[in-house]
C-alpha cells in the first residue's frame, strides 16, 4: 500500500518560492495579458491607427491612459490590438501544428513499419531546414503578410509534437495494458483515450505553452527586423521598431510593448514549467 | 565464544508507528538464521538496522552487537567503516547490484585490492580463482550483460564473501530467480555459513528456509512470533501464522495430478500442432502439440527466459508462430480469451481508477453492474478499493480485480502468466485458491506460466516443461531479474 504523504501546500496565499506560488503568478501574468488581448480592443474607446501628429509622444494620462506614440496614436489601444493579433496567432499556429502532429505521432507509433519509417523521413527532413529560414522564403512571396508567418511557424514546429507523441505512445503502446485492453475487446479510439493520453497531456501541454511563448517571440522579431507584419498593424515587435528613435523622449513607450512580451513568455513558462517532482 | 551478531530490544518505529518491535535475536559463527516473513512484516528494517542502513527518518532504539563491538549508537560514517570488515551485505536482484560498466573479476578484485589493500595483481588472480571455484572460471571478463541471472548472483556470492566479514547479512537473495537457481544459491550460502561466516538471510521463501537449514525466526507485523530450528519450525510450527506461512507454500500442496471428477478436463478449448517460434535467433521450442480442455489447467514450467511467456502469447494470439497452428474451439469470441500479467499494476491505465477500469468493460460488453459487483465479492475485493488507481492498491489485491476483469467478459481460456511470482506466499496462495474454485466453477482452460515447479504440481493436472534453448545462448541472452522469458 503506497501511503501518499500530504506536504503541507494547504496555505491559503502561496509561497513565491514554491511550484504552486510560481504557477500562480504565471497564471496572473497569462490571465492580465489575455484579458488585454480579449476585452480591451472593445472596452478601449480609442482607434489604434487613428493619428494626432499634435498629441505626439504623450506621457500617461489624459486621455491616453499609456500616453501616445510618436504619431499620436493611443499606446493603450496598441498594445491591446496587438496582444490580441500575438496570443490569437501564436495560438492558431500551436493549434495547427499540434494537430496534425499528435494524429501523425500517434500514426506512426500505432501501424509502426512503413508507415512510421515514411513520417519519421518526412520528420527528418522537415527538422533539416532552419524554422525560421521557412518562415523568411514564404514571406518573400507575400511581404507584410499575416499568412506567411501562421504557415512558416506551423509548418516548422508540428515536427515536436510529432516527435514527442510517436516516443511516448510507442512505449505506451508496448505496455501490458494496452495489450489487455485489446484482448478485453477495446478498440483504438478507448487505448488513446484511456492509455495514451493520459500520459501524453502534461508532455503536450508544456509543449504547446512553450510552443506558443518561442511563436509569439518569433513575430515579434520577425517583425522588428521588418519581415514580419508591417506598420501600421500594431504588433509588439514592429511598435518597437517604430518607438525606437524616440527612446530618450519615450522611453515608456518603447518599453511597453518588451514588457508585454515579456510577461507572456514568463507566464507560460511559470505555468507549464514542470517541477522536478 | 561471543556471538558474531547480537541483537537485543531493537525497536525501530516512524514517527507515525512502531515497524518493529523490540526483538532479540543471536547468531554465533557458521551459523544460519533466517528471517521469515511477508512484505512489511519489518524483516527488511530488522537488516537495515543491523547493517545501519536505515533511512533517517526511521528512529531505531536497543543494542547491535557485532563481534563483542556494541555499534548501534555509532555515527553513520562510524557504521559505514564496519562494511565489508565486520559485515557484509549480499544484495537482492544482483543484475542490478553489479556495476554494468565493469567486467566480473574486476568486481571481485576490488574488494580485494580496495578493501584489504592487496597489489591489484594478486587481488585479480584471487578474484579468478574465487570465480573459477564457483564454476565461473570463463566469466571472468566478462560484463554482466553477458551473465545470466544466476551467474550474476554468483559473481555477487563472490565479490561479497571476497570481503572475508565474519557476518554475511542477505536480503532476498532469491528475489526473481527461478526455482534452480535458488537452490544454487541455497547451496553457496550454505557453504559461506561451513566456511566460518555467521549467515543471515531474509526471505518470504520457504522453500529457501527449508534449504538452508539453521535456525529460523518468523516475523509477523514487526514482531518475532516463533522462533527455532529450521526443522523443528517447519515440521511442527507452534504459531498459527508459522502454519499458513508453510500452508502457502506449494511444496506442501497436494499434487493436482491425475484429473478427478469434476476437474477432468472437458472438451478442448484450444489446441495447438507443431508449434515453432524463435526470437532473437534463438528457436524457443518447436513442433509443440499442446491441447487445453475446458475445466482443466495445463502449467508451462521452465527457467527463466526459456519462451514460457512466449508460448502463451502465441496461443492466445499476440505473437504469430514461425510454423504450426493454433485452433480455438468455434464459435467462440476473440475477446473470451483471456490473459493475467506477472505484475497487475502494468496491467491497468495508470491514471484510472479501476471502477472506471471494470466501468470500461461493463460498457464494451453491454454487461451490467452488478456482474461486476458480484465478481468482486466472489474475489473478496472490497468495495473502497475500487475508487483507488492501480498503483495505490497492493498487489495481491489488484491481482484479484484483475482476475474479476478477466471472468467479467466469461471466457473460456485464461493465460495466467507468471500470476502470481511477485506475491507474497499467503496472497499467492489465496489468489490461486480464487483460480481454482473459479476453473471448477465455470469450467475454464487455463494456461498458466510458472518458473516454479513446486506451484506447477500443486495446481496444474499437466506440466509441459520448456528446456533453455542451448547453454551457449543462455549466457549471451540470460534473463533480467524478474523476467519471465
Amino acid at each position: 500500500m503506497t501511503a501518499i504523504p500530504e506536504t503541507s501546500a494547504a496555505g491559503a496565499v502561496p509561497a513565491p518560492g514554491s511550484a504552486r506560488g510560481r504557477r500562480a503568478l504565471g497564471a496572473g501574468l497569462l490571465l492580465a495579458v489575455g484579458l488585454l488581448a480579449l476585452a480591451g480592443p472593445w472596452l478601449i474607446d480609442a482607434d489604434p491607427l487613428r493619428q494626432d501628429l499634435r498629441a505626439a509622444l504623450r506621457g500617461p494620462g489624459g486621455g491616453h491612459p499609456l500616453g501616445t506614440d510618436h504619431l499620436g496614436r493611443d499606446m493603450l489601444a496598441r498594445l491591446a490590438h496587438a496582444a490580441r493579433l500575438s496570443l490569437g496567432l501564436g495560438a492558431a499556429t500551436v493549434l495547427t501544428a499540434a494537430v496534425p502532429g499528435v494524429l501523425l505521432g500517434l500514426a506512426a507509433a500505432w501501424r509502426g513499419g512503413a508507415v512510421d519509417r515514411a513520417l519519421g523521413a518526412l520528420c527528418a527532413s522537415v527538422m533539416a531546414l532552419p524554422g525560421l529560414l521557412l518562415v523568411l522564403v514564404l514571406a518573400g512571396f507575400a511581404p507584410g503578410a499575416f499568412w506567411p508567418l501562421y504557415v512558416g511557424l506551423a509548418l516548422a514546429s508540428w515536427v515536436e509534437y510529432f516527435r514527442v507523441v510517436r516516443a511516448v505512445a510507442a512505449s505506451r503502446l508496448a505496455r501490458p495494458d494496452v495489450e489487455a485492453a485489446r484482448l478485453l475487446g477495446f478498440g483504438p479510439a478507448h487505448v488513446v483515450r484511456r492509455h495514451l493520453l493520459p500520459d501524453l497531456v502534461g508532455p503536450l501541454a508544456t509543449l504547446m505553452a512553450f510552443g506558443l511563448a518561442a511563436t509569439v517571440v518569433a513575430v515579434s522579431s520577425l517583425s522588428f527586423v521588418g519581415i514580419g507584419l508591417r506598420p501600421p498593424t500594431p504588433e509588439w515587435g514592429n511598435m518597437m521598431t517604430e518607438l525606437l528613435p524616440y527612446h530618450a523622449e519615450a522611453p515608456l513607450q518603447l518599453l511597453m510593448p518588451g514588457t508585454l512580451l515579456f510577461a507572456t513568455v514568463l507566464g507560460l513558462a511559470l505555468v507549464c514549467g514542470r517541477e522536478p517532482s | 565464544m561471543t556471538a558474531a551478531v547480537e541483537v537485543s530490544g531493537l525497536r525501530v518505529a516512524s514517527a507515525a508507528r512502531v515497524l518493529v518491535r523490540p526483538c532479540s535475536l543471536e547468531l554465533r559463527a557458521g551459523e544460519i538464521l533466517v528471517v521469515l516473513g511477508e512484505t512489511g512484516s519489518g524483516k527488511s528494517l530488522l537488516a537495515q538496522a543491523i547493517m545501519g542502513t536505515l533511512p533517517p527518518e526511521l528512529a531505531c532504539a536497543g543494542r547491535i552487537v557485532l563481534g563483542g563491538e556494541e555499534v548501534g549508537h555509532l555515527p553513520p560514517a562510524a557504521r559505514r567503516r564496519l562494511w565489508g570488515r565486520r559485515i557484509a551485505l549480499l544484495p537482492q536482484e544482483p543484475w542490478s547490484a553489479l556495476n554494468p560498466t565493469m567486467a566480473a573479476g574486476g568486481q571481485v578484485a576490488e574488494v580485494h585490492a580496495l578493501l584489504h589493500g592487496r597489489p591489484w595483481a594478486e587481488a585479480r588472480r584471487r578474484a579468478a580463482s574465487a570465480l573459477a571455484a564457483l564454476g565461473l572460471g570463463r566469466a571472468v571478463g566478462r560484463h554482466p550483460f553477458r551473465l545470466s541471472g544466476g551467474m550474476a548472483q554468483r559473481v555477487a556470492i563472490a565479490a561479497t564473501a571476497a570481503t572475508g566479514a565474519p557476518v554475511l547479512l542477505a536480503d532476498e537473495p532469491t528475489k526473481g530467480l527461478d526455482a534452480g537457481l535458488r537452490d544454487e544459491v541455497a547451496a553457496l550460502l550454505a557453504a559461506e555459513a561451513a566456511g566460518g561466516a555467521a549467515v543471515m538471510v531474509i526471505t518470504h521463501d520457504v522453500g529457501l528456509a527449508r534449504r538452508l537449514g539453521g535456525r529460523v525466526a518468523v516475523m509477523l507485523d514487526g514482531e518475532v512470533v516463533e522462533t527455532g530450528p529450521a526443522g523443528e519450525v517447519i515440521a511442527a510450527p507452534r504459531h498459527a501464522y508459522t502454519r499458513l506461512l508453510l500452508a502457502a507454500d506449494p511444496e506442501t500442496w497436494a499434487p493436482a495430478g491425475a484429473p478427478a471428477g469434476a476437474r477432468a478436463a472437458g472438451a478442448t478449448v484450444l489446441s495447438a500442432r507443431g508449434l515453432a517460434k524463435a526470437l532473437g535467433g534463438r528457436t524457443l521450442f518447436s513442433g509443440l502439440d499442446l491441447e487445453v480442455g475446458a475445466g482443466g489447467i495445463v502449467a508451462v514450467a521452465g527457467p527463466s527466459g526459456c519462451g514460457k511467456t512466449t508460448l502463451g502469447n502465441v496461443l492466445l494470439g499476440l505473437l504469430a508462430p514461425d510454423a504450426g497452428t493454433v485452433s480455438r474451439r468455434p464459435g467462440t469470441a476473440a475477446h473470451r480469451y483471456q490473459k493475467i500479467y506477472q505484475d497487475p499494476v502494468a496491467a491497468f491505465a495508470p491514471q484510472a481508477t479501476l471502477r472506471a477500469a471494470l466501468g470500461d468493460v461493463v460498457a464494451r460488453h453491454g454487461l451490467s453492474w452488478d456482474a461486476a459487483a458480484r465478481l468482486l465479492s466472489a474475489m473478496r475485493v472490497p468495495d473502497g478499493l475500487l475508487d483507488r488507481r492501480p498503483a495505490q492498491v497492493s498487489g495481491g489485491e489488484l491481482q484479484r480485480v484483475a482476475l474479476a476483469r478477466a471472468l467479467l467478459v466469461d471466457p473460456v481460456f485464461l493465460f495466467a502468466d507468471e500470476a502470481t511470482s511477485r506475491l507474497d506466499p499467503l496472497t499467492q496462495k489465496q489468489v490461486m485458491d480464487l483460480l481454482n474454485e473459479t476453473v471448477a466453477e465455470r469450467r475454464l482452460a487455463v494456461l498458466m506460466v510458472t518458473h516454479d515447479p513446486a506451484l506447477a504440481r500443486g495446481m496444474a493436472s499437466r506440466t509441459v516443461r520448456l528446456e533453455m534453448p542451448s547453454p551457449r545462448d543462455a549466457l549471451y541472452f540470460g534473463p533480467g531479474p524478474g523476467d519471465s522469458g
